[in-house]
C-alpha cells in the first residue's frame, strides 16, 4: 500500500539491545504494521547505506562514537521527516559514554594491545578501512536535530509500541515529568530520604521489604531519574542505576543526585556529623552517578592536562 | 587580557557577600580576576553550578558561606560542606585539579579574609595555568 507510513530504524554507537526491544513488540506489531511499514532496518531487512529510502519516521539507537556513526546520523536526518532518539545511548550517550574518561589512544591500546584475549604480537592498531573513533562519545542530539526522545536501556517494549502507535495515529507524546519515587511502590520514610550510611548491595543482603532503599543505605538513583520505567528495579529490591536518564528539569543527572545524597546524609545530626563521612563512603563517583549520562553531563569528558 | 585567569565565586547573601561589601567599603585591594555570583544561601549551591562554571571556562571556583552556626537558615552551610567534599572527589575523577575548587567560610565582617581568600586563590590558579576544559569540550 502506497499510503502507509514509512518507518526506518538504525543502530549507531549502541549494543542493538534497543532493536531487540522493537523485535519484542509482540502483538502490538500487528497494529503498527496496519499503519506503517518498516522500510529500512538493519535488524529486519538487508540494508545498504546507498539505498536509504525517504522515510517518514526514523528511529535511531545509539550515540555518536565514530565518524561512520556521524555520517549515518546526518544522512538519516536528511532522509527523514521525524527523527526519534531511541534508547539512553542515543539520548544521553549511555554506557559507552564512560569511555569519555579515557583518550582514544588509551582506548585503542587497551582494546587491541593490552587486552589479554587479543593476540597481537606486532602491536598493530587497525587504522585502514575502519571508522575512526571521535575524540569522545556524543549523544545524538549533540550531532543532529532530534524531534523526540525515548530514553531507556532499553526502553520498555510497551512504552515504545505505545509511543509509535500514538505518533502513527497523529497524536502527541509527552514524557512524564515526575521522578521514579513518584511511582515507586516502596514506602518513603516520614523524615525524607535521609541515609545514615552508604552500603553496597552485597553488604545489605536482602533489603527490607516495602521500605525505601535509600533509607536502607543503598544508592538508588530514583530521585533523579524519570518515571518512564514504572520503578521496576526498586520494586524487586534492586537500586535504580538511572538507566532512563534524568527528568526534564535536571541538567546534569549525576550532580543532582550527588546533591540529594549529600544534603540528606544523616540530616538529623546535621551539625555534628563529620562532613567527610559521606564523601569517604562513596567510591567511583562517575561510575555510580554517571553510568548512563556522562556524554550529556555538564563536564562530559575527563579533562586532559595540556602543556601550560 | 587573554592570559588572565577567571575565577567564579559564589557568595551567600548574608555573610560572604557582606564580606565582599566590607572589603569594598574599606577599599581593600584584591586582584580583579573574580566574578562574584550572589546566592541566598550557600546551601543553595548545587554541584551543577560548580560544573557549569568549569564547563563555561572558569579556571577556578570559590564557594563561600557563613561560618558554622551562623547560617541565616540554620544549617544550609553544613549541607554545602558535605556536598563540597564529594564535588572535590568528582572533579578529580573528571581530570580537573582539586586545587581549582575551594570553599571557605567568610562572615560579613571579614573583609580582610575575603580579600586574602581571593588573593590566595588567584595565585594558586595562576600557578596551575588556565583550565583547558572548555577548549577540549568544544574541540
Amino acid at each position: 500500500m502506497a499510503d502507509k507510513i514509512k518507518i526506518g530504524t538504525m543502530w549507531l554507537g549502541g549494543c542493538s539491545g534497543c532493536h531487540l526491544a522493537i523485535a519484542d513488540f509482540h502483538e502490538s506489531l500487528i497494529d503498527i504494521l496496519e499503519l506503517a511499514d518498516f522500510e529500512f532496518s538493519p535488524v529486519l531487512c538487508d540494508t545498504k547505506y546507498d539505498e536509504i529510502p525517504e522515510l517518514d519516521v526514523c528511529i535511531i539507537e545509539g550515540g555518536i562514537r565514530n565518524d561512520e556513526n556521524r555520517e549515518l546520523a546526518e544522512l538519516l536526518r536528511e532522509k527523514s521527516n521525524l527523527v526519534i532518539a531511541f534508547g539512553t545511548c542515543a539520548v544521553y550517550g549511555g554506557i559507552p559514554g564512560l569511555g569519555n574518561l579515557h583518550t582514544v589512544d588509551e582506548l585503542t591500546t587497551e582494546a587491541y594491545i593490552n587486552s589479554v584475549s587479543t593476540p597481537n604480537d606486532e602491536g598493530l592498531i587497525p587504522n585502514e578501512e575502519v571508522p575512526h573513533l571521535e575524540n569522545r562519545v556524543r549523544s545524538l542530539p549533540q550531532a543532529i536535530d532530534v524531534d523526540l526522545i525515548i530514553p531507556g536501556c532499553p526502553p520498555r517494549s510497551d512504552v515504545i509500541a505505545e509511543a509509535v502507535l500514538t505518533l502513527l495515529k497523529g497524536g502527541t507524546i509527552e514524557l512524564p515529568t515526575t521522578n521514579l519515587c513518584e511511582v515507586c511502590p516502596r514506602e518513603k520514610p516520614p523524615e525524607g530520604l535521609a541515609m545514615d550510611f552508604v552500603k553496597r548491595q552485597m553488604e545489605v543482603g536482602k533489603p527490607e521489604d516495602d521500605l525505601c532503599l535509600i533509607a536502607q543505605g543503598l544508592v538508588c538513583l530514583g530521585p533523579a531519574t524519570v518515571s518512564l520505567c514504572g520503578a521496576e528495579c526498586p520494586g524487586i529490591a534492586i537500586p535504580c542505576r538511572g538507566c532512563y536518564g534524568p527528568t526534564a528539569k535536571i541538567v546534569d543527572a549525576g550532580a543532582k543526585m550527588i546533591s540529594a545524597i549529600a544534603s540528606d546524609y544523616r540530616v538529623g545530626d546535621d551539625k555534628t556529623v563529620d562532613p567527610e563521612e559521606v564523601a569517604g563512603q562513596l567510591d567511583d563517583l562517575v561510575g555510580t552517578f554517571y553510568s548512563y549520562t556522562l556524554p550529556a553531563a555538564l563536564v562530559p569528558m575527563k579533562m586532559q592536562k595540556g602543556g601550560k | 587580557m587573554a592570559e588572565e585567569v577567571k575565577i567564579v565565586m559564589f557568595c551567600c547573601n548574608w555573610c560572604s557577600y557582606g564580606g565582599a561589601d566590607t572589603a569594598g567599603t574599606a577599599r581593600m585591594q584584591y586582584p580583579p580576576n573574580i566574578r562574584v555570583i550572589r546566592v541566598m544561601c550557600s546551601g543553595r549551591i548545587d554541584p551543577q553550578f560548580v560544573l557549569k562554571a568549569f564547563r563555561e571556562g572558569a579556571d577556578g571556583v570559590i564557594v563561600a558561606g557563613c561560618h558554622m552556626g551562623d547560617c541565616h537558615y540554620d544549617a544550609g552551610n553544613y549541607k554545602l560542606d558535605r556536598r563540597m567534599r564529594i564535588i572535590y572527589n568528582l572533579i578529580e575523577e573528571l581530570g580537573i585539579e582539586r586545587e581549582r575548587l575551594y570553599h571557605d567560610w567568610i562572615s560579613a565582617s571579614e573583609g580582610e579574609k575575603f580579600a586574602n581568600t581571593v588573593r590566595m586563590m588567584v595565585a594558586k590558579i595562576k600557578d596551575l595555568g588556565p583550565s583547558p576544559l572548555k577548549e577540549q569540550i568544544e574541540a
